[in-house]
């Protein structure tokens, strides 16, 4: 009998929600918690379907590295443009902007995975700062890519390495990625023809969203989490939970194929 | 024949071509490859005033930031990728020191495109219901003539002067650039077609005949270059793609005295920027030894 890890959970809920045919696009993120859940995490569930469901898919490591063989790798880089991306092997490489093989702006980019600080219940998410723009309790990074996923790409995963009431919060300080404000119908008179985001995941939950409401819902709880360790660690209202489903434990194939084929030097997911 | 024009110089004298209040966009992307030897330059020289126009930026603003050489920042981000958050920009933003305005990534990169086309914006479609918008009155609505769809104007890059650093080019200003190459060596081709003063630091100045060789390597032409300068290991803590890696040690030590600030701060500035009267005395100071540790050796790429 395996013992699926939480990862591996999220990451085979994530595989079971990608088509084939998507393109997928992922950052490189740094840092050991961030890298798992924005890098590890969106790899491994993308090659999980490629190599179950959807045979069509295309994985973007960095937006520049198509289908990367990662088992050819030691360690996950964590340079972005280092020789060591550039000499993996891949199906594609970029020559990076203006040159990226893919059209963002007409939509070719079915999916994505972001991060921040903080993410609302209308899905807005902010890697700017907290507090006042112009003189911030705290600055963060930027914007970087966050206003682009948002509208540009098909379906937005974003994805929280902790779930705290500091990240998930009423109303976020600075809206740098657009989630549903006033719904899908709130979203087109912004000028947003598709996308959006399509789930937040967490290592307590999954989000998904009722899009014309334009409001967050637990779609799922992960086992061994209270409702009330969710409400804790929220700080928005839930509504009920009752009838909320535990994100399901993985298959042994899902899992086997996972451990053996997609991830078999476990420098994507800790196997433990 | 008459003689042809070199614009071979120093980088005391390149840098002067950027004056106090300048719109500067340096080269690189985030830790890679920014001409940190021009930026040390720029620092000992007190340039005051300048705004950093990018699109991903690092260390190096971070450090003209801390040298007090910046007032305003436009990009998507600023920040040192695995060493973490960039500490004097972080610190200034929020004391309300450093005006940063914040446009996203491929946008920033549009900007510069504007430049290139000669526009007087950008148009952008997919701005509705950001608060970049709320923050920057210099983004304009306005109705497409033709679709009657909602548009954002967006201002160009409009640089004042580019700044590349690059492998290898020649006296004349023709440089070259690898095949195999990446976004932070893509985007220099870019920002070095957005702006009329084009300086750029190499590796090696090489001989036209060598140029002549590979014709279909140079990148930039010489009429678009205002300013060639030599500088080995010019982007040093920086890697240059296929020619040297990061500098690790040496970056975290960035991060750590950017993050102290103060005495700490200083006394980097002083070691590796006030206390060196130039570039060879800045790599004598780093040393031979980080240097054979640091060099890649690419055979037959």
């Amino acid at each position: 009998m395996i013992e699926p890890t939480v990862y591996e959970m999220i990451t085979v809920a994530l595989a079971h929600d990608l088509k084939d045919g998507d393109v997928g696009f992922t950052g490189l993120t740094t840092g050991s918690a961030a890298a798992r859940f924005a890098t590890s995490i969106p790899l491994a569930a993308a090659e999980l379907a490629r190599r179950t469901h959807a045979p069509n898919l295309t994985i973007m490591l960095a937006g520049h590295f198509h289908n990367p063989n990662l088992s050819k790798i030691a360690s996950l880089p964590d340079s972005e443009f280092s020789e060591e991306l550039r000499d993996l092997e891949c199906e594609i490489q970029s020559k990076g902007f203006p040159n990226h093989p893919w059209v963002m702006k007409r939509g070719d980019i079915s999916f994505g995975f972001s991060s921040g600080v903080q993410v609302d219940r209308q899905g807005n998410l902010n890697s700017v700062c907290i507090g006042d723009y112009r003189k911030p309790k705290v600055r963060l990074i930027g914007p970087v890519l966050q206003p682009e996923h948002f509208a540009l790409f098909g379906r937005e995963y974003i994805m929280m390495p902790h779930h705290t009431p500091r990240n998930f919060v009423e109303k976020v300080d600075f809206v740098s990625g657009v989630g549903y404000p006033g719904g899908l119908k709130g979203r087109a008179e912004l000028g947003l023809d598709w996308g959006g985001p399509e789930q937040v995941i967490t290592p307590k939950c999954i989000f998904d969203f009722d899009k014309d409401a334009g409001d967050i819902r637990v779609k799922s709880i992960h086992p061994g989490v209270t409702q009330q360790d969710l409400r804790d660690a929220t700080g928005f209202d839930l509504g009920p939970l009752d009838d909320v489903p535990e994100t399901p434990v993985p298959s042994e194939e899902d899992v086997r194929i996972l451990r053996e084929k997609v991830d078999p030097n476990g420098l994507l997911l800790p196997q433990a | 024949m008459p003689e042809r024009t070199s614009k071979l110089t120093t980088m005391a004298d390149a840098a002067r071509l950027v004056p106090d209040g300048a719109r500067i966009a340096l080269g690189g992307f985030a830790v890679y490859q920014h001409p940190m030897a021009f930026v040390h330059e720029l620092i000992r020289q007190k340039r005051r005033e300048l705004t950093v126009v990018g699109v991903v930026n690092g260390n190096e603003t971070d450090l003209l930031a801390g040298a007090g050489c910046l007032k305003r920042i436009e990009s998507s981000y600023v920040g040192l990728e695995k060493h973490g958050l960039a500490p004097n920009f972080r610190r200034m933003v929020e004391e309300g020191t450093l005006e940063m305005v914040d446009y996203p990534e491929i946008l920033s990169m549009d900007r510069f495109r504007a430049s290139q086309e000669n526009f007087g914006f950008w148009p952008a479609y997919f701005l509705g219901g950001n608060d970049l918008l709320r923050v920057n009155p210099e983004i304009k609505e306005f109705e497409c003539p033709l679709t009657g769809r909602r548009v954002w104007a967006v201002p160009p890059a409009a640089p004042d002067v580019v700044v590349i650093h690059a492998i290898a080019g020649d006296e004349y200003g023709n440089i070259m650039a690898p095949t195999r190459r990446l976004t932070p060596q893509s985007l220099d081709l870019v920002l070095a077609k957005s702006c009329d003063t084009v300086i750029v630091t190499v590796e090696k100045i090489v001989p036209t005949e060598t140029l002549r060789r590979s014709p279909h390597l140079v990148e930039i032409p010489s009429y678009r270059t205002t300013a060639v300068v030599e500088a080995p290991w010019g982007s040093h803590p920086n890697a240059v793609l296929g020619e040297y890696t990061g500098d690790d040690e040496h970056m975290e030590h960035y991060a750590q005295c950017a993050k102290e600030g103060g005495d700490s701060f200083s006394g980097y500035l002083d070691r590796y920027v006030y206390g060196v009267a130039d570039h060879r005395e800045y790599l004598e100071r780093i040393g031979l030894q980080k240097f054979f540790e640091l060099r890649k050796v690419e055979v037959g790429q």
